[in-house]
């Protein structure tokens, strides 16, 4: 999981990111932006999430964790 | 050139590809490609007539060296291609924004550039003769219209069928170039999108036939390769279960 969080800040155009702030505070954080995720989470860390899988997630650290739980099933 | 001729199909190792090939096996030779040999091989084990068809591995990601992988395959045993189905196809699903070259270029490779590579290689004497009859190749509803996070992917159909219309013109009248546009089909490509219920949901709305099947699509190639398609080309043909006439709001 090296460079998560730079991968997620990339996508949110911020240069840094806080993994316990709130996704719903970042502008860039929209409809779009989940579909990069779900691209970059597929792509980099061989996990297949949906739209759906992320509209619990509240935080950067909490899609982290839930990108590693499904990389462990 | 004296041998038995075969038909080419790009992405045979699943989904409509692998549909495709198994249709096209009950009266053709095949030359089944794919990335992976082993779902190739799944693939060849589905076909009748098991041992008229080859399996050629190749990634389409590198058109580059596409021709030097697929020359040596024709000249091993005299082979010759008469006609050429482009099944192999990827989609990424991005916002513009975060599709930079590298992006774009890895499915404008394997959507576009290796059908035109393949043509081109099979359009040389030396390697295929006058072989060629059929090129087809399989496009996308998505090339005529937008779709957010898929600039990519339309552009590629588009691109497909562009070429499609130019050598229509071109190689007539030795050789027929069709284009078929599918709309929602199930099949793994398809799986992500359709595991989102909402998703489903709404294409279940959109299509009024409902989703269809990979042998919707299979059927209608084995109809545009035949002889009773004598007279059709350059022709973008939509399958889609009514999904570009419909204009429903609810």
């Amino acid at each position: 999981m090296d460079g998560f969080y730079e991968k997620i800040a990339e996508i949110l155009e911020v240069d840094t990111l806080n993994p316990s702030e709130e996704l719903a505070n970042f502008p860039e954080w929209d409809s779009l932006s989940v579909l990069s995720v779900i691209a970059m989470i597929g792509s980099d860390y061989g996990v297949n999430l949906t739209a759906a899988d992320l509209r619990g997630v509240a935080t950067a650290q909490a899609l982290r964790d839930l990108v590693t739980g499904r990389r462990g099933r | 050139m004296d041998c038995a001729p075969y038909t080419l199909v790009t992405g045979a190792s699943s989904g409509l590809g692998r549909s495709t090939a198994v249709r096209l096996s009950r009266e053709r030779n095949l030359i089944l490609h794919g990335r992976n040999p082993e779902r190739l091989e799944e693939t060849l084990g589905m076909c009748l007539n098991r041992d008229r068809h080859i399996v050629w591995a190749f990634d389409l990601k590198n058109p580059g060296e596409l021709a030097g992988s697929l020359t040596p395959l024709l000249a091993a045993s005299a082979r010759s291609v008469k006609a050429f189905v482009h099944c192999a196809g990827m989609v990424t699903v991005l916002p513009m924004r975060s599709v930079d070259y590298r992006v774009a270029h890895e499915i404008m490779n394997v959507n576009f550039f290796s059908a035109a590579e393949i043509v081109h290689t099979l359009l040389k004497k030396k390697v295929n003769g006058r072989a060629l009859t059929d090129i087809l190749f399989v496009s996308s509803i998505w090339s005529r219209f937008g779709a957010r996070a898929h600039s990519a992917y339309c552009a590629s159909k588009a691109a497909l069928d562009g070429l499609m219309r130019a050598l229509a013109v071109e190689l007539a009248p030795a050789i027929r170039v069709n284009s078929i546009l599918p709309g929602a089909i199930q099949t793994p490509m398809a799986a992500q999108g359709l595991a989102d219920p909402s998703i489903a949901e709404k294409l279940e709305q959109d299509y009024p036939m409902g989703i269809g099947r990979p042998d919707d699509i299979a059927d209608v190639i084995e109809f545009v390769l035949s002889d009773r398609a004598r007279w059709l080309t350059g022709q973008e043909i939509v399958i889609d279960g009514g999904r570009t006439v419909n204009m429903s709001l609810k």
